[in-house]
């Protein structure tokens, strides 16, 4: 090396020296980062503990319910039990009220919360929200084998039964404004509106999809028509940085999906299958 | 020479500055352009528009809205129009006494009060202006914003004194305080019929000296059957009487109620042990037997509520139906009874709680069926 050159880097070195700091903590923080990324102590809890902690309110039937010995049931519980048998882990259930759930797995109180509770998009940024796995919006009911009603834009002309109040009726109201023929038949509850289609006073009614299977369930008359009109889905809420266990659970719905768990479930506790999939929210 | 050789250098130069400077000043003030249209087209302005009027077959119909923290002005607007074209003449609306002086006394920032009003008045609406809410240095560190001490009652009557001046054309009722006999509301001590009653002397004395024609509406009890002793609050009633024997009588011109339902129909009777709709009658009783039997009632908050999982709501169209009843009943059987403002017209965003039952519009401004239904009663529709 000339005297020159070696003169020169040695007027540089700090800057070099500089520069492989900021190369080396670069490199440092990524790192740090994607190993954070990749733990997950809820998951990691879950696993050495055997225990997956998830909240519910049992006052939502059939949903959640207390048995006559004090014991919840309902279809969010057998969901509960088979993702975590799923996971080789025991469920352990944790009664909350259905307004604190959400805060509760914010606050680390609880692994998730199943609550038939429903996506909440403004709340994204405290907690996360798994895939749905039910669907409780609005659905058309019509009668079985029913071909001229087969979704909302079949409506014109059509009477159409609603629990008055409710959002099915706003959304007939809605309707109404493309449809002014549509004619409007409110009634004082869901399960009243579907015995007008049931006994023909009706052409469609259009109520909550749980609603619709607990009646379809006992009469063979109605039929849920596949496409949902406002969609309301129930989600697992799981801590925002858990990334395992909400991938753990969104792979677990996805097999329970496949195996045909989720519909023996809601044969077991609505007595009927659904036409309706569920997925992403 | 190098004298010349310098003049020549200069002249060369400056030339090219002058234009390189040109250059400069005008992209800054392309630049000033475009900042200035963005920031215009990004704040679409709001105008009031012209004066309108409430038109509705039931003076008495009111809302408590929601707009404390309200931030755009295009929404407010829009709140207090849905309001009017619903029918409803009443308004009752929150303004924090932190938020107007929330560093110091005599702080001043009333810009986003003077958009509520600027817009209630435009629509033709009564404001009931709810005062409440204090500030950090009003109140000692690590306190709930519903703690006052009787040291600072002074410094509450002077933001009550300059909210009443400065509204004197447009609010003609004021509330002071809201449920001050629930320990939550008081700060989280042991309820204080005495301490509220000194409270209202001190806030209607400075609220008539802004303006002698205003009117104080005290109480705003929360309907509670605390048994007593409670640690959470005290019986509405019981509080009732414990502030007219601590002499609050003189310091209100209306008694503010507050009357939920539940699970009762409007016309489910009044009884100590039950919290309805009629509960109402109760308070007016203890008045009568106080010797203030002509003042009247204005009901500030209330109503049902028909959230799916609720144990104290009802299905949808029971809610319709009461509340109607309700506004139908104090026009009918209730002559004592000035205003019936149901809890909550509209929220800034979903609460996603049972409290989004009680709405009467989406927060994006969709009318829920109980709105559309409450405007055809207000139009006298029978269809």
């Amino acid at each position: 090396m000339l005297k020159a050159e070696r003169i020169n880097l040695r007027r540089r070195w700090p800057a070099l020296a500089a520069v492989a700091v900021v190369l080396l903590l670069a490199a440092f923080l990524l790192l740090w980062q994607t190993v954070g990324v990749a733990r997950d102590r809820v998951w990691d809890h879950i696993q050495t503990s055997g225990q997956w902690l998830v909240g519910m309110d049992p006052s939502f039937p059939p949903f959640q319910d207390l048995d006559e010995a004090g014991q919840p049931v309902g279809f969010d519980v057998d969901l509960t039990r088979a993702i975590a048998a799923h996971w080789g882990v025991e469920a352990q259930i944790e009664g909350l009220g259905f307004d604190g759930l959400v805060d509760a797995v914010q606050a680390g109180r609880l692994d998730s919360a199943i609550s038939a509770l429903p996506y909440q998009p403004e709340r994204t940024e405290d907690v996360a929200f798994s895939d749905a796995y039910f669907e409780a919006g609005l659905v058309l009911v019509t009668p079985t084998g029913s071909i001229g009603v087969a979704s909302v834009d079949d409506l014109a002309g059509r009477r159409l039964a609603v629990e008055w109040g409710s959002e099915g009726d706003v959304q007939a109201r809605l309707l109404r404004r493309r449809f002014p023929d549509v004619v409007l038949l409110p009634s004082d509850t869901p399960q009243a509106a579907l015995l007008a289609v049931a006994e023909g006073q009706a052409d469609a009614a259009l109520v909550d999809h749980i609603s619709a299977l607990q009646f379809t369930a006992s009469d063979a008359r109605l039929a849920i028509s596949p496409q949902v009109v406002v969609s309301d889905p129930y989600v697992i809420v799981l801590p925002r940085k858990a990334p395992v266990l909400q991938q753990q659970v969104g792979e677990a719905l996805q097999a329970l999906q496949a195996d045909g768990t989720l519909d023996a479930l809601t044969t077991r506790w609505f007595g009927t299958t659904s036409p309706m999939r569920v997925g992403s929210p | 020479m190098p004298g010349l050789h310098v003049r020549g250098h200069v002249g060369r130069i400056l030339p090219a500055l002058r234009r390189r400077r040109r250059a400069v000043l005008l992209a800054l003030l392309t630049l000033l352009a475009v900042v200035i249209i963005l920031s215009l087209q990004s704040r679409p302005s709001v105008t009031v528009g012209p004066q309108q009027t409430v038109v509705t077959a039931n003076p008495k119909m009111g809302v408590h809205t929601r707009l404390t923290d309200e931030v755009e002005e295009w929404k407010i607007k829009r709140t207090l129009e849905m309001v009017r074209e619903m029918g409803a003449p009443w308004i009752v609306e929150y303004f924090p006494w932190a938020y107007v002086e929330p560093d110091r006394p005599g702080q001043g920032e009333w810009e986003h009060s003077d958009m509520v009003i600027r817009h209630a008045s435009a629509q033709g609406l009564e404001v009931i202006a709810r005062l409440g809410y204090v500030p950090p240095w009003a109140r000692p560190k690590d306190t709930s914003p519903l703690y006052l001490d009787e040291d600072y009652y002074a410094a509450f009557g002077d933001y009550v004194y300059e909210f009443v001046r400065r509204y004197r054309d447009e609010v003609n009722h004021i509330i002071i305080w809201n449920e001050p006999n629930l320990s939550l509301e008081w700060g989280y001590r042991p309820v204080d019929p005495a301490s509220y009653a000194e409270m209202l002397r001190v806030a209607y004395t400075r609220a008539k000296e802004a303006n002698p024609g205003v009117l104080v509406l005290g109480g705003a009890l929360a309907p509670t059957l605390a048994p007593p002793g409670s640690e959470w609050g005290m019986d509405d009633l019981i509080y009732l009487q414990a502030m007219y024997d601590a002499g609050a009588a003189p310091y209100f011109d209306v008694l503010a109620a507050h009357a939920y339902g539940g699970k009762f129909p409007p016309d489910e009777p009044a009884a100590a042990d039950a919290i309805n709709f009629a509960r109402t009658e109760l308070l007016r009783e203890i008045m009568v037997q106080n010797g203030d039997g002509d003042k009247p009632i204005m009901i500030t908050e209330g109503g049902w509520n028909d959230h799916p999982r609720w144990t104290r709501a009802v299905r949808p169209g029971q809610r319709i139906d009461y509340t109607l009843r309700a506004y139908d009943k104090a026009l009918a059987d209730w002559p004592w009874l000035e205003a019936v403002a149901l809890w909550a017209f509209r929220y800034p965003a979903p609460a996603r709680t049972y409290q989004d039952y009680f709405t009467f519009v989406t927060p994006d401004f969709q009318p829920k069926a109980i709105y559309l239904e409450a405007q055809r009663y207000a139009q006298g529709r029978e269809d």
